[in-house]
């Protein structure tokens, strides 16, 4: 089980939130960037095998959305890589 | 084994949900509430009424049924600006209070909060699961509470019964 650190409630278990899936990129301008450029944003998730930014929500909560980091690699909830944006 | 505690499933109580700034409910209605409470997951109480504070820009206000109408003709929950929402919420919410030496004991098979008495300070309250269900938690002298929607009531008090024999 993790304990995830909501900003309104502290630290809480898993169970009490739902997935919101990884952080993708910002929605491009569909006029400037290329098809091949615009499939990528609309069909690639980020899948890293390491730190991954995700979103989730704290349903069975106080119903904040919130971000952390995950490394895929142990399940642990990790810092933000230094480059992370 | 058994545990020593006791149950109570609550009368139905007065209930009113409040949404929006903490600034533009207490200009539209502070002067019939309690002061609005300043620490997440915690609740302040004047007179008879309970004010909770349980989410970003959401509170409970929690009163006796008796109260209700008054309450309702004081809120206006039909004529609040645009910018917030007061909601009667009295019917959707079944309150249960569990006391007694081994009220912690229950409440760790139901619920994932710490329930420590030095985490989760007495006069707290918050939203969690009880049994898997979203439920409002409070720790009070004595005991916890907590309320599910009502249509999980009559399941609740299967579940409690099955963890307490
Ligand atoms: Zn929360």
């Amino acid at each position: 089980m993790m304990l995830i650190h909501c900003p309104f409630c502290g630290k809480r278990s898993e169970s009490e939130f739902i997935y919101g899936g990884p952080v993708g990129a910002d929605r491009p301008n569909p006029d400037a960037v290329s098809d091949a450029q615009w499939v990528e944003y609309l069909t690639v998730t980020p899948n890293p095998l390491g730190p991954v930014q995700e979103k989730w929500w704290h349903a069975r909560g106080c119903g904040e959305w919130l971000t952390i980091w995950r490394d895929t690699r142990t399940h642990d909830i990790v810092e933000a890589p230094e480059n992370a944006q | 084994m058994s545990y020593n505690i006791h149950i109570q499933r609550q009368e139905i109580s007065a209930l009113f949900d409040l949404k929006g700034p903490s600034e533009a409910l207490q200009e539209w209605a502070g002067k019939h509430l309690p002061v609005f409470p300043s620490h997440p997951n915690s609740k302040t109480i004047k007179d008879e009424m309970e004010l909770s504070f349980i989410g970003r820009n959401h509170w409970i206000l929690r009163a006796p049924l008796s109260q209700e109408q008054s309450l309702a003709g004081r809120l206006m929950p039909e004529s609040c600006p645009s910018d917030i929402s007061i909601v009667r919420i009295s019917d959707t919410l079944t309150f249960f209070g569990i006391s007694g030496p081994d009220a912690p004991e229950v409440m760790a098979i139901a619920c994932p909060l710490d329930l420590h008495a030095s985490v989760f300070l007495e006069g707290m309250i918050t939203y969690s699961e009880v049994f898997g269900i979203k439920a409002l938690v409070s720790h009070y002298d004595g005991g916890f509470e907590f309320a599910v929607e009502q249509s999980f009531g009559d399941m609740i008090v299967d579940y409690l019964n099955r963890a307490i024999t």
